[in-house]
């Protein structure tokens, strides 16, 4: 299969809007969590929310000013990906795809919408549109002309790393010449509600991979790859980060909203993705079933070799697409040989794994695996390598 | 263009019944599953849609009790109807293991979450867990269909409103093509919920009486809730395991319109442009196609842009091709659309009997063949059956009689 090429990169997350700020936050050890501006709630002290979201500066249509915010992280990472690769490679019009994956979708206005129908028998029609699931692929494909083939896909934690190896399978076999594939989702009350009644939020920040693993931290953001044939994209001249090689990943025997308890016939699946990676971008967030469950396969998956191990779930919170910001890391490193460490990791659960920590670690990073996990069984890991590697 | 899909396994539980004979029988008979609603009360123009019996079915008992105990309704009719696939097809453990899960969804539990929601709203925390919203995922059915029948292979869902299960159609096609899996389930499932119901009424998209597609009297669509499943095989692997091979995909085409959140595009470019990229990549001239199972949701747009993308593909040959709807019958069922015209596309090429388009009295449009109450026996070789959803998502699936492949 065609090997496929990541020509521009769009991140939106706690530390702002671009690779700029993500990469050098990242790498600096800084965290992206601050207190919730946006609206009232308690019991999450810090969250990872993107602030200065302005419709006008992505939306461009009189249609989209009725955007939701989930569409709008996912429109903004769209376009600032297309800036980051120098404009979008030309195409013929059906050749231009969209894959964007959503957990969760446009949460804060189904609970308007529902508060209404509650309270008064009647749904708003102005709202409506926004409820589909593919609102944000909607929205996007309208405010950049995308005719070719479009999906929105869901995978739970997995909803990231699985859009984009999805986009990257559409490149890798032809069906579209260019693909932006990524990933948004929204931070809104309901979810700090719901999280923090459950007791899944630590209160004094995320430990991702560490004994002290007590929650995660809410988070929201978005990531969008300019995706093309690395023939293509080397014949323009264009800059490439890294390519991806599309996995469709597996899954495992699981309780349908938890997370599956043998860690090792997970590690042993894994170990044929990750067996010769130089770096893995775990998907641990804090939460301790989670993190337990992802140390215990990946030492089995990483068996006597010690590749870097880094999750940047710890500076920018814990969502549905946060994977998508994961394949960002991963790219990243491969492109500047650079793992960043790992915040709030201060004492590994496991000995076995290298995860990164006091600083980051320069190291030529030839293959990055993003590991997407899901619950109910479900794993997308996201293969990364370095050009002509 | 890679490997041969066959279609070896089909399941279905929709308003007219709970499996494929029941399907079946009605589509050709003309009945009409549409009804008054009893699930909630509706207080909007509407208060009719096409409800399926979520009957238990065996395979739960594979579950964990837990899983077991927060089945929504759509994870119900996504067993049922995979379970009924998985069996027809015959696969043995080791092939189900290996077997991927491809799910078009846009509710999925909706409405339990909206009753969850209700009550944490209204003060009665006292019944209520909070863990239940995060269940809500739009995954959980996949999950459901994945651990209750063995298939460990790739899983993924999508959501591409009413278009999303003939996504998932394409998207197992093109793993078995391209030699990522020998077997695939592909699957749409929705349940009747609040939110769609009153979102959709307060559009004025609903018709307060059963839905007319192709009429001059139509007036908006009726909803309905159920799956569709279909085990989609390797030909060769099919037929080396002999397995029944009812149809095979020939191809198939996904656009987009980039026009409106909701409404289609007025000429219809991105449906023509599907269908004729399902056509070309089934490497089929548009004069071979035998039958059309439309989308034709009986809203007055969608059945007049339908039909102006048909005649601008099909031309000439328009007027001998028979086109139905079976919307009138099981409802649109929204992401199940797909997989349930799928499973009746090929039921019509298997049998040789075209399905009725129920309601449709005084058709709007006399250069089309549709194919009114009861159906009709035809021989036909070669179907296609399109899709549109909100957002401008097209999907059309072209599909075969074996021996015409």
């Amino acid at each position: 299969m065609t090997p496929v090429a990541v020509t521009g990169l769009g991140v939106v997350s706690g530390f702002g809007l671009g690779v700029e700020p993500f990469w050098s936050g990242l790498l600096a050890g800084r965290s992206g969590l601050r207190p919730i501006e946006r609206f009232a709630a308690s019991g999450a002290p810090l969250v990872g929310a993107v602030d200065g979201l302005e419709v006008r500066a992505f939306a461009q249509t009189a249609l989209a000013r009725r955007i939701d915010r989930t569409s709008l992280l996912a429109l903004a990472a769209c376009r600032l990906a297309i800036a980051d690769a120098g404009g979008l490679p030309a195409s013929a019009p059906d050749q231009l795809g969209l894959v964007l994956g959503s957990a969760l979708g446009n949460l804060g206005e189904t609970t308007l919408f529902l508060d209404r129908l509650f309270a008064r028998g009647a749904g708003n029609p102005l709202l409506f549109p926004n409820l589909v699931m593919n609102a944000s692929l909607s929205y996007a494909s309208i405010e950049l002309g995308v005719t070719g083939p479009t999906a929105l896909i869901t995978e739970q934690d997995a909803s990231g790393e699985a859009a984009i190896a999805w986009g990257a399978q559409w490149v890798a076999a032809g069906r579209a010449e260019v693909v932006l594939a990524g990933a948004a989702d929204e931070l809104d009350p309901i979810i700090v509600e719901v999280l923090r009644d459950t007791g899944a939020i630590d209160p004094s920040g995320p430990h991702p991979l560490d004994r002290r693993a007590a929650g995660c931290a809410p988070g929201e953001g978005a990531t969008v790859l300019v995706l093309e044939p690395l023939s293509a994209a080397r014949a323009r001249g264009a800059r490439v980060y890294a390519t991806l090689v599309p996995h469709d990943g597996f899954s495992v025997p699981s309780p349908v909203h938890g997370w599956p308890a043998d860690a090792t016939a997970l590690g042993r699946r894994l170990a044929a993705v990750v067996g010769d990676a130089d770096l893995i971008v775990a998907a641990a967030d804090g939460a301790p079933v989670r993190d337990r469950l992802e140390s215990d396969a990946l030492a089995v998956a990483v068996g006597d070799r010690r590749p870097a191990i880094t999750a940047p779930r710890g500076a920018i919170g814990a969502f549905g697409s946060a994977g998508a910001l994961g394949v960002a890391t991963a790219v990243l490193a491969v492109h500047h040989s650079r793992v960043p460490p790992t915040l709030g990791c201060e004492s590994p659960r496991s000995s076995t794994l290298d995860v990164v920590r006091d600083g980051a670690r320069a190291a030529a990073v030839r293959v990055a695996v993003a590991h997407g996990l899901a619950r109910g069984g479900v794993c997308r890991p996201v293969r990364v390598e370095a050009v002509g590697g | 263009m890679g490997r041969a899909v066959a279609i070896t396994g089909l399941g279905a539980v929709t308003a007219v019944g709970p499996n494929v004979p029941a399907l079946a029988t009605a589509v050709v008979d003309g009945r009409c599953g549409i009804r008054p609603l009893e699930l909630f009360t509706a207080q909007g123009r509407c208060s009719i849609a096409a409800s399926a019996d979520a009957a238990v079915v065996d395979a739960e008992t594979a579950l964990d009790a837990p899983s077991r105990r927060r089945l929504s309704r759509a994870d119900r009719f996504a067993l049922a109807a995979s379970a009924e696939a998985c069996a027809a097809a015959g696969l043995d453990a080791a092939e189900r293991e290996a077997t991927a899960v491809f799910v078009g969804a846009t509710t999925a539990g909706m409405r339990e979450t909206e009753e969850f929601y209700r009550r944490r709203r209204a003060g009665e925390t006292a019944r209520f867990r909070p863990s239940h919203l995060l269940g809500a995922s739009l995954a959980a059915p996949g999950a459901v269909v994945a651990q209750a029948l063995g298939l460990f292979g790739a899983r993924s869902t999508m959501s591409t409103a009413c278009s999303s299960s003939a996504l998932a159609i394409g998207a197992a096609v093109d793993a078995i093509r391209q030699g990522r899996t020998r077997t695939a389930l592909a699957l749409g499932c929705d349940q009747l919920c609040r939110l769609t119901y009153a979102g959709f009424d307060a559009l004025q998209a609903l018709d307060p009486a059963a839905c007319r597609p192709f009429d001059r009297e139509r007036h908006g669509l009726s909803l309905g809730e159920g799956a569709g499943a279909l085990l989609l095989e390797d030909a060769e692997h099919a037929r080396a395991r002999g397995a029944t091979i009812h149809a095979v995909v020939l191809g198939w085409g996904t656009t987009t319109d980039a026009h409106h959140v909701t409404a289609p595009h007025p000429q219809g470019a991105g449906a023509v442009r599907a269908l004729t990229a399902a056509l070309a990549d089934a490497a089929r001239p548009a004069t071979a196609v035998d039958y059309v199972n439309a989308h034709g949701s009986a809203t007055k747009q969608n059945d007049e842009i339908e039909v102006g993308a048909l005649r601008a593909v099909l031309g000439a040959s328009l007027g001998r091709i028979p086109v139905s709807s079976s919307k009138s019958q099981v409802g649109h069922t929204l992401a199940a659309a797909g997989a349930i015209e799928a499973v009746v596309t090929v039921l019509a090429l298997r049998d040789g009997r075209l399905p009725a388009t129920v309601g449709l009295a005084t058709p709007e449009w006399d250069d089309v063949d549709f194919v009114p109450t009861p159906g009709r026996h035809a021989s036909i070789g070669i179907a296609a059956s399109s899709s549109y959803g909100f957002g401008g998502h097209n999907v059309t699936l072209v599909l075969a009689r074996p021996e015409a492949a």
